[in-house]
Parts: structure tokens; C-alpha cells; sequence
């Protein structure tokens, strides 16, 4: 295109400080959303081998029955840590960083609406981080499950209430049977569990001014011509992860203050004795915890939905359904947190409602499939790396999503709920589904990043083997969860029929590391080389391929005035512009 | 060709909302993120007292704080409402001394409101480990408590740069969000003192 070379001289004037002259300070200071994008993605993706380490121990210990190649304290670290990170250090800060560096982008703008807030976000999660870092590091990581169900969490000192005397002798008796039996070892008294809600806390008021960030800026910076019914379908799913995000975290906030407060202040929101209750835990984490699924995938969502039509060579087949379920799914998010509960005693009513709800959810979502299958049928496809990631998304999230609809059903899920099978159905969703998402988005999106395109054969290499890898690691745990394996044990005896599976899911796990490694070197090899991407290099549709790769300061030189929601596509095929086809609902600006 | 262009300009110029500011919606959706927060916590609250039957649990033996006193204190935060208002009216129409007079009577009504809280902390017959009533009732009117303090040093901020002469007409973006956050906190006390006190 004509405008490649526009930018050398391209001066942009701002004041700047001399300290600045240092790349480091700039890189710490700087508000502009592409490098605090790039920050974000970069720390996700040291914890994210920091987790699959973890994830390498648990496995590494299951291979065999009867192993003791770590001991069980570090066992019950590592797998919680492993859960903790990969959620909040990992996904979350990826689409946050995917986000920051992309919608600005997308929606032709040449900053985000809250430059410093969108700062103070980024430098949150880097506390928050850097916390669960450290603990590793002192010894007291949290041990307690990702989702620190009480009592467990209870420290053993506030089971004995000092103000026992307003308690008849009965009630003080059974507090002290209870505090006894912390004594031995129920409750967390270290510093494991102030870790998690500390961290997490913290972690969740970064994501909640993110969002803020986000929302804002999509509602108010869009192009000119720019709809919101031209939306690029990753800002749609953005824009919802960001509405979840800031109507789902504070639960867990409110959750881990409460937790904190029974910890230090002596408080008994979550102990039995005192007329508290551990369940109350459970529905507040859940309520948190299940639309937080859906910030985990829908960005995922938005990732494919741009990708799948790029490769096809075709537009998305019925944009309005993919945009529209994704806020569908939004909705239904809040409504079906108890699903997570069914084993614990809930009213049948509230079962049957929170049955109903989960199968209902698994609507709008079997709707995206087939607006997927849609655009790629008949499609040219190119098989491209990101598009081969995208393609395995979609078959292994159907896997996932066909096993959240089998534990929805109560009676079922009765059977294998803390089992190998629920470890199996979110590992379909989220490692062979959002983090193939991610991987498809970081192959697409990494030239415009950097400037350099990764290499394709060690990018296919990186597909199969990640593609092997997870599903030699996670089909088996269906198997092994049916079979009564329960999820989080230290170890097995031999015998149950259990090991020969799990020797297979721990090999899978080792084709997996091998992958990132082939990732990461492809990455070190890219970067070395000089920055020849060009402005469009995949011939893709939306407008952060109309500038530069990686674009200036101030992401474009003229903004462009957008007709339809494929605005790169109208200015390269003038003739066949996607607002020709049909008359435009909404007026047309003139440029 | 060359252009030289200021980032900050062109983002200005291209951006600068019609309507409501970014502020504007920044601060709605951050004050929705917290109503979201105040309801878990009554939600968490209402879960106990109904699983309890009775409240506080007869196994206590306490009786409800009297919603007198904190009734008179719930309405000199109401109360605060008014100069608030006026204050950020006054600068909309270019009246600093409005403004200043406005700030600082209600970062004062305010700080009334926080001493008949301390003074009640100290005087009840309960504290936040004596039972479940006492850890609900200081977590929710100690959260907002939170709040208050968050939001009469927030006044005071705004007091003082109005004293030096900070706000104008046309700029003074800090005095409409500490409006907002005002109001929303007097807006969650009610909510709060009608369900711990009354309901
Ligand atoms: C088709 C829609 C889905 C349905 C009907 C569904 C249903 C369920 C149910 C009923 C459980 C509880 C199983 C149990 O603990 O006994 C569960 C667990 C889980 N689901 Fe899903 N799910 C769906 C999609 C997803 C997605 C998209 C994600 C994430 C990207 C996800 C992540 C999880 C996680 C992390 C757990 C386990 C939490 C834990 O116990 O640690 N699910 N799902
Ligand atoms: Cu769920």
C-alpha cells in the first residue's frame, strides 16, 4: 500500500522529561496503551511458564502410583498455584494485554479514554503478581484450592471466639471441639490463605479499572462511521469480559475481605459454630466464579471470530449472532453459579434452576460454533499457524462445552463432581479452548506487534504438538474421573485401573512443554531478525492493519472513516465495498 | 510530506465528547462496581440473618442497637447532600466562594457523621468478634465507614485546591466526581441503615 513509508517522518511533539531518555524508565512510566499492552502480555506469559512448571510437578507426581517425587504440602502449593495463575496471571493479563494494545486499534482511535488508569491497572497486577511470586518463594504459597473453599481457610486462632462467654455451655463446648479439630490440622493458620486474598484482591481491582478503561474508551473513541454494530467482534467481546469484569470481581473482593475479617478480626462469616456459614463462601466465590469462566473465554471468542473469517477469505457468517450471543452469554453468566454447588445440599428448586440455566447457556455458545462452522464452509482456507489454531479451538471447545452440559445435569454431575472429569471438561474450555484462542490471536496479531511475522514452520511444529499434547493430557481425565478418581490426590494406589491413564496424561503434559519451548524459540529467533512485516501481511479486514507494523506513537496518521464492518477490506476492493451490497442502515459519513 | 502533530491535540480534537466527559462515564461505572460490591456484602448479610431465624441469634443474648441515634447521624449525612450540591452548582455558574463554602461544610457534615459512628463503635454492647450479628453489622457499617473517610479526605482535597484557586467554570472535573461519590455513598447508607438498623 502506498502509505507504508508515511511514518518516517512523522514527527509527533510531546514533552517529555530527560530522565525518559532511558528506555527502561520510559517503558515504566509510559501510558501509551500499546506498550502497557505489550507489558501485560509479557508478564502473563512469565507466569504462564511459571504455572506450567507447577503444572509439570503435578503431573510429574501422578504418573505413576504410589510416587513421592514431591511431598504432599507442596503438592497441595502447586496445584493451587498452578489453578491461581493461570486465571489471574495468565489469561486475564493476556486479554487485558491483547486488549490494550488491539481495540485502541480496532476502533480507529488514537488512545485509550484513561491513559494513567489503564497505568495503575497495569502496575496492580504487577503487585498482585509479585505477591503469589514471592510467597513460592517464602515457602507459603496458598494451599487451599483455587476457589479456598472454608472452613478450610478459617485460621485455627478465630475458632476460638474470645467473647465465649455470651455462648451457652453447650455452644462453648462444640466451638472448642471444632477449634480442637483445627488444632489438628483443618484450618490454614500460616500465611498461605492472606496470600491468596490479598493477591487476588488486589489483582481484581486492576481488572475492575481495566474494564473501566475499556468500556469507556469503546463507547466514546470510536471511529467515525464506526457503529457499534461495526464493531470488530473481538472489541464486542471485550466490551462484554469488561462489563462482567466489573459486576463479577467485586463478589470475589467482598468474598476475601470477609475471609480476611474472620481471619484477623476474629470475625464468623464462614464458621459454623458461630451461626456463620462455609456455604455462604461458596456462593459468593461462585457468583464470581462462574462469570469469571466467561472473562476467561469470550475474549477468546472475539479472537477466533476475527481470524476464522481472515483465513476463510470470507466475511463472518451472521455477524449480529456472534456479537449478540456474546452478550447473551454475558446475562446468563450471573445466573448459574450454583451449578458448582450441586453436591452440597442446595434446595431441589435451586437445583433445578441452576440445572436449567447452565443447559440454557450452552445456547448462545452452540450458536457462535455454528456461526463459525458457517464461515469457514467453503471458505478458501489458508492454513496458516493461527488458522490452525483456530480450527482446533473450535473442535476441543465443543468437547469442553458437550461436558459442561453433561455435569449440568444434577444426578450426573452428583457422580463426578470432584472428579478427574471435571478437571478434564475446564481444561477442554480453557487450555484446548481459550489458550489455542490466545495462541491463534498471538501468531495473527504478532507482526502487527513487533513487526516481524513468526516463523511458520515452527509454528505448525508448536500446533501439533500442542494439539497431541492437550488432548493426550486432558481425554484421558474423562476416563480417569468416571473411573472415581478424585480430583487433588496427593497419589494413588496401583490396581485401580487409574495408572496406565495417567502415565498417558502425564507424557501429554511433557509433548506440551515441548511445545512452548518451540514457541519461545521461535519467538527469540523472530525478534533477532529485522522488522520487514509489512502494513497487512495476512490480507485481513479490520483497521489495525491500515497502519504501520508496529504502528506510531499515535497509531494513525489520518483516521479512517469506517462504512462497514469490514473497513480494510471497502479500501482494498473499492468496487466490491461490503456498504455497496446493501444499503446502509445507518447515514453514511461523508469524509 | 511531513506533519508534526501533538498527540495530546489531535486526541482532544478528535475525541472531546459530546455530551457527558469520559470522567463522567468513568466514574458511573466505577461507583456501579461498587454498588456491586455493597450488595454482596448485604446479600452475604441477609444469607445469615435468614438462615439464623432469629436476629441476633437468640444464642447472643443482644438486642439490636437503638436506630435513634444513628437516625439523627443518617440524617446530618443526608443533610450533607445539599451543600454538596450547591457547591458543584456554584462553580457550573463561575461562584468559587460557592464552591469552597459548599466543600467544606460538607466534608464537615461528613465528619460529624464519622464521630457518632465512632462514638456508637465504642458505646455498643458488642464487638466484631462476639458473634455473627456483631461480624455482620461492623463489616457493612464499617465498610461504608471506609468510604465515608475515602470520601471527606477526597472533600478536603477538593476544599483546599479550591482555596487555591484550582477550579474554574469550565475545569473543575474533580468537584463533579466527588459529587458523584458523595451522593452514592449517601445513597448506599440509606440502603444500609434501612436494612441493619430498621428492616
Ligand atoms: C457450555 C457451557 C458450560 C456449562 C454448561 C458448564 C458447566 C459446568 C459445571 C456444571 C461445572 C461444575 C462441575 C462440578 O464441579 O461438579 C463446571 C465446572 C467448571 N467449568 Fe464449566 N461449563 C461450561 C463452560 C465453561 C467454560 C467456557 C469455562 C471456561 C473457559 C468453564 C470452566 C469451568 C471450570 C474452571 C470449572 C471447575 C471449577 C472448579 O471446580 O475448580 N466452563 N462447568
Ligand atoms: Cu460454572
Amino acid at each position: 500500500m502506498a502509505t507504508e513509508n508515511l511514518w518516517t517522518e512523522h514527527i509527533v511533539l510531546q514533552k517529555r522529561p530527560r530522565w525518559m531518555k532511558y528506555p527502561i524508565l520510559a517503558w515504566i512510566t509510559t501510558t501509551d496503551h500499546k506498550k502497557i499492552g505489550i507489558a501485560y502480555i509479557y508478564t502473563a506469559f512469565i507466569f504462564f511458564v511459571l504455572a506450567g512448571i507447577e503444572a509439570l510437578i503435578i503431573r510429574t507426581q501422578l504418573a505413576v502410583p504410589n510416587n513421592n517425587f514431591v511431598n504432599p504440602e507442596l503438592f497441595n502449593e502447586a496445584f493451587t498455584m498452578h489453578g491461581t495463575i493461570m486465571l489471574f496471571m495468565f489469561l486475564m493479563p493476556m486479554w487485558t494485554g491483547f486488549g490494550n494494545y488491539l481495540v485502541p486499534l480496532m476502533i480507529g482511535s488514537r488512545d485509550v479514554a484513561f491513559p494513567r488508569i489503564n497505568q495503575l491497572g497495569y502496575w496492580l497486577l504487577a503487585i498482585g503478581g509479585t505477591i503469589l511470586a514471592l510467597s513460592l518463594v517464602i515457602g507459603e504459597a496458598p494451599n487451599v484450592g483455587w476457589f479456598a473453599y472454608a472452613p478450610l481457610t478459617e485460621a485455627t486462632a478465630t475458632c476460638l471466639s474470645q467473647s465465649a462467654t455470651i455462648l451457652s455451655q453447650a455452644e462453648t463446648a462444640a466451638a472448642a471441639a471444632a477449634s480442637a479439630a483445627g488444632a489438628q490440622g483443618c484450618f490454614s493458620a500460616g500465611l498461605n490463605v492472606d496470600v491468596w486474598a490479598v493477591a487476588l484482591s488486589v489483582l481484581g481491582i486492576s481488572s475492575i479499572l481495566t474494564s473501566i478503561n475499556f468500556i469507556v474508551t469503546i463507547i466514546k473513541m470510536r471511529a467515525p462511521g464506526m457503529t457499534i454494530n461495526r464493531m470488530p467482534l473481538f472489541v464486542w467481546m471485550m466490551l462484554v469480559t469488561s462489563f462482567l469484569m466489573i459486576f463479577a470481581l467485586p463478589s470475589l473482593t467482598a468474598g476475601a475481605s470477609l475471609l480476611l475479617l474472620d481471619r484477623h478480626m476474629g470475625m464468623h462469616w464462614f464458621q459454623a459454630a458461630f451461626q456463620g456459614d462455609p456455604l455462604l463462601w461458596q456462593h459468593l466465590f461462585w457468583s464470581f466464579g462462574h462469570p469469571e469462566v466467561y472473562i476467561i473465554i469470550l475474549p477468546g471468542f472475539g479472537m477466533i471470530s476475527e481470524i476464522l473469517p481472515v483465513f476463510s477469505g470470507k466475511p463472518i457468517f451472521g455477524y449480529a449472532f456472534v456479537a449478540w450471543s456474546g452478550v447473551a452469554i454475558g446475562f446468563l453468566s450471573f445466573t448459574v453459579w450454583a451449578h458448582h454447588m450441586f453436591a452440597v445440599g442446595l434446595p431441589l428448586v435451586a437445583q433445578a434452576f441452576f440445572s436449567a440455566s447452565s443447559m440454557i447457556i450452552a445456547v448462545p455458545t452452540g450458536v457462535k460454533i455454528f456461526n463459525w462452522l458457517a464461515t469457514i464452509w467453503r471458505g478458501r482456507i489458508r492454513f496458516t499457524t493461527p488458522m490452525l489454531f483456530a480450527l482446533a479451538f473450535i473442535l476441543q471447545f465443543v468437547v469442553g462445552g458437550l461436558s459442561g452440559v453433561v455435569v449440568s445435569v444434577v444426578p450426573v454431575d452428583y457422580q463426578v463432581t470432584d472428579s478427574y472429569f471435571v478437571v478434564a471438561h475446564f481444561h477442554y474450555v480453557m487450555m484446548a479452548g481459550s489458550t489455542f484462542a490466545l495462541f491463534a490471536g498471538i501468531y495473527y496479531w504478532f507482526p502487527k506487534l513487533s513487526g516481524r511475522l513468526l516463523d511458520e514452520r515452527l509454528g505448525k511444529l508448536h500446533f501439533w504438538l500442542f494439539f497431541i499434547g492437550t488432548n493426550l493430557t486432558f481425554f484421558p481425565q474423562h476416563i480417569l474421573g468416571l473411573l472415581g478418581m478424585p480430583r487433588r490426590v496427593y497419589t494413588y494406589p496401583s490396581g485401580l485401573g487409574w495408572s496406565s491413564l495417567n502415565f498417558m496424561s502425564s507424557m501429554g503434559a511433557y509433548i506440551l512443554a515441548a511445545g512452548v519451548i518451540v514457541f519461545v524459540a521461535n519467538w527469540f529467533f523472530t525478534i533477532r531478525r529485522p522488522a520487514t512485516a509489512t502494513t497487512d501481511p495476512w490480507d485481513a479486514y479490520t483497521l489495525e492493519w491500515v497502519t504501520t507494523s508496529p504502528p506510531p506513537p499515535e497509531n494513525f496518521v489520518e483516521i479512517p472513516i469506517v462504512r462497514s464492518a469490514r473497513p480494510l477490506w471497502d479500501l482494498k476492493h473499492p468496487d466490491q465495498a461490503d456498504w455497496r451490497k446493501r444499503a446502509p442502515r445507518q447515514p453514511v459519513p461523508q469524509s | 510530506m511531513s506533519t508534526v502533530i501533538s498527540q495530546e491535540a489531535l486526541t482532544e480534537h478528535e475525541h472531546e465528547p459530546q455530551g457527558r466527559s469520559f470522567g463522567w462515564y468513568g466514574m458511573v461505572f466505577f461507583l456501579a462496581s461498587e454498588a456491586v460490591f455493597f450488595a454482596n456484602l448485604i446479600a452475604a448479610y441477609l444469607y445469615l440473618r435468614v438462615r439464623a431465624g432469629a436476629w441476633p441469634p437468640t444464642v447472643e443474648h443482644l438486642t439490636r442497637p437503638e436506630p435513634l441515634m444513628t437516625g439523627i447521624n443518617t440524617l446530618i449525612l443526608l443533610a450533607s447532600s445539599f451543600p454538596m450540591h450547591f457547591a458543584a452548582r456554584a462553580i457550573t455558574k463561575g461562584d468559587k466562594r460557592g464552591l469552597t463554602i459548599g466543600l467544606g461544610l460538607t466534608a464537615l457534615l461528613g465528619a460529624i457523621f464519622l464521630g457518632g459512628q465512632a462514638y456508637e463503635y465504642v458505646h455498643n454492647a458488642f464487638g466484631p468478634s462476639t458473634g455473627v450479628f456483631g461480624s455482620t453489622f461492623y463489616t457493612l457499617t464499617g465498610f461504608h465507614g471506609a468510604h465515608v473517610t475515602f470520601g471527606v479526605i477526597f472533600l478536603l482535597i477538593c476544599f483546599i485546591r479550591s482555596l487555591r484557586g484550582d477550579f474554574s467554570q469550565n475545569k473543575h472535573f474533580a468537584v463533579n466526581a466527588v459529587e458523584m461519590y458523595w451522593h452514592f455513598v449517601d445513597a448506599v447508607w440509606i440502603i444500609l441503615f434501612l436494612t441493619v438498623y430498621i428492616l
